[in-house]
């Protein structure tokens, strides 16, 4: 067991190292490394390691931890394996909000705000359209989502018709998730968020083990249902909404991160939730070195980039073992 | 004491006064409202009028945790756990004695989720997927999950459902040793002749009313069961023991070639 955990810490070194020597100007690795170790040296290595990759590495691995821990609450809330961070519509009401701010000209400083806003607005309006006598009810929570988010995508698809070639690209490159030119201070005004979100899923997470058995037997062993529920839709939508701030539409990562986290840990939720951060912190840094190193000088959109990587592996973890049907690991 | 779903009232005018130690079996129709009043002395839900107490204190007014240690409610209610294994469900009903954001066990909780694994004889099960059991093993989870529990009311519904009659017995055994000292059980059963063999008192509901609360000899009795199921019973002595017998069609009765 303590094996597999070094291992998962490991990895994410290893990602991380590997996202500092990447990147889209040619740095030799000994520039690098020398850059790493004289942060206050004025050559252009280390500006570049120290304003440029620092910062985009600890956003990837960021990005795919709250991404990936969001997923994996609420895949373990609603026992739906199917379900994913962006499901009550973080990201839907962010793409339709920055869409709309795009078209009327808003600065561009201004749309992580924006976006953040509007997820976490959307959010909430999801939540209330699933209350059922305070609680939140796990179907409409799933319709109310899907429905929301479809109308909100029809909206980012009008706005981008309607925009054109030209400024519709800056929403285009939004809804692909990128962590191109993001720096400390973005990073910075985003984790209180998850930093928050975060305190909401160690709270929540005795009480989701015991949900596991079904919300009867949690309540006969004394766990607050109601109380879980909304924790628990706090903590995955701050989470989520601090990473769509942040990288925009970062897609896959809290879909398919929290089903190897499981396979690797079970499905305790202690368990689930630690390796689905420590795996989602090492797969974005990766899929971000790919992504900026793949087709230099230009950059593939980090969604595109998990998307090719994240789905055959995810399709070939299922089809390979023997209990493929079985969504709920180990 | 009355219990109602909605304005329908299910049953009404009657107390229970029950001993500790006591192995209680409530039986009646289906619909009568048997599981309804599992739920409300589970303090799930609020009963019409009337009030539920252990001890003097109404279920209702304990906070969830403090319930959970007055009353275990051994039910589950799906075939999936989710990848728990059979100690981390028996291990949840040490749930209410740790602080709600408390993520270790303590040694107690460890101890407890142990004796109530080898009391119902799952310890060589523990590490298995709960999915992967048979149904009896499943309502053996369930009981040491109550176990674990470790409260002064344990409740059942229907445990021996679906099982073949050694499981049943396996079950029946179980139950019967829960209910002593201070524990109190309430059973709800479909089988009378499994009431009539474990139970201290039966509880026959029908009509929306109690109809007997007395010891298995004297509440199963044919007139009392035909008035709760309007179905005709015969009653038989074993070995000393009643048993009930409902009263079959006669064969010229029973429609053919549908």
């Amino acid at each position: 067991m303590i094996a597999r955990w070094s291992a998962l810490v490991a990895l994410v070194a290893c990602a991380c190292t590997i996202g500092l020597f990447v990147g889209g100007s040619a740095l030799a690795p000994a520039e690098v490394l020398r850059a790493l170790f004289h942060p206050h040296a004025t050559t252009d290595a280390a500006t570049i390691v120290w304003t440029l990759r620092v910062p985009r590495v600890l956003g990837a691995a960021f990005v795919g931890a709250a991404l990936a821990m969001s997923g994996v609450l609420l895949q373990g809330l609603l026992r739906n394996p199917l379900v994913d961070p962006f499901l009550t519509g973080v990201s839907a009401g962010a793409g339709a909000a920055i869409a709309i701010a795009v078209a009327v000209g808003a600065a561009a400083p201004l749309i992580p705000g924006i976006g953040f806003a509007a997820g976490l607005a959307t959010a909430l309006f999801v939540a209330f359209l699933a209350r059922r006598r305070g609680g939140l009810d796990v179907e409409r929570l799933i319709l109310a989502g899907v429905s929301l988010s479809a109308l909100f995508g029809a909206i980012v698809t009008l706005v981008l018709v309607r925009l054109g070639r030209g400024s519709g690209d800056a929403v285009l490159a939004w809804l692909a998730g990128s962590l191109a030119n993001r720096g400390y201070a973005e990073l910075v005004t985003t984790l209180p968020y998850a930093v928050v979100g975060l305190i909401c899923a160690a709270l929540a997470v005795p009480s989701l083990n015991a949900m596991r058995l079904g919300t009867t037997v949690a309540r006969a062993v004394g766990v607050d249902v109601v109380r879980t529920q909304w924790l628990v839709l706090a903590a995955a939508t701050l989470l989520a909404a601090a990473a769509v701030a942040l990288a925009g539409v970062v897609g896959f990562v809290g879909l398919i991160v929290p089903h190897v986290a499981r396979r690797l840990a079970g499905t305790d939720a202690r368990a689930s939730l630690s390796a689905s951060a420590l795996l989602g912190a090492a797969l974005v840094p990766l899929a971000d070195a790919v992504a900026r190193s793949i087709a230099q000088p230009t950059e593939v959109p980090l969604g595109v980039v998990l998307a090719f990587v994240g789905v055959p592996t995810f399709l070939y973890l299922y089809t390979k073992s023997a209990d493929g049907a079985r969504l709920w690991g180990t | 004491m009355r219990i109602a779903i909605g304005a329908r009232t299910l049953l009404e005018n009657f107390d229970l006064d029950v001993l500790p130690g006591e192995l209680i079996a409530i039986v009646g129709p289906n619909g009568v409202g048997k599981s309804t009043l599992l739920r409300a002395i589970a303090g799930f839900d609020a009963v019409a009028s009337g009030d539920i107490a252990i001890d003097g204190i109404a279920v209702r007014a304990l906070s969830g945790r403090d319930r959970a240690r007055a009353v275990a409610l051994a039910t589950g209610d799906g075939e999936h756990a989710y990848g728990a294994s059979v100690r981390d469900v028996v291990a949840a009903g040490r749930f209410s004695y740790r602080a709600g954001w408390d993520w270790s066990e303590s040694d107690d909780d460890r101890r407890a989720t142990l004796a109530a694994l080898e009391r119902a004889e799952l310890d060589r099960l523990a590490d298995r997927r709960f999915e992967s059991l048979s149904s009896g093993e499943r309502q053996r989870v369930w009981l040491a999950l109550a176990l674990a529990q470790d409260a002064r009311v344990v409740l059942l519904d229907e445990p021996t459902a679906h099982l073949d009659p050694r499981y049943a017995l396996d079950v029946l055994c179980l139950m019967r040793g829960i209910a002593h000292g201070a524990t109190t059980a309430f059973v709800v059963l479909h089988d009378l002749n499994e009431a009539a063999m474990i139970a201290d008192r039966v509880a026959v509901f029908g009509n929306g009313r109690l109809l007997a609360f007395a010891p298995p000899e004297i509440a199963l009795d044919p007139e009392i069961l035909e008035n709760a199921y309007g179905v005709a019973f015969d009653r038989v002595v074993v070995d000393g023991a009643v048993r009930v017998l409902p009263r079959g069609y006669r064969a010229a009765s029973i429609p053919t070639g549908i």
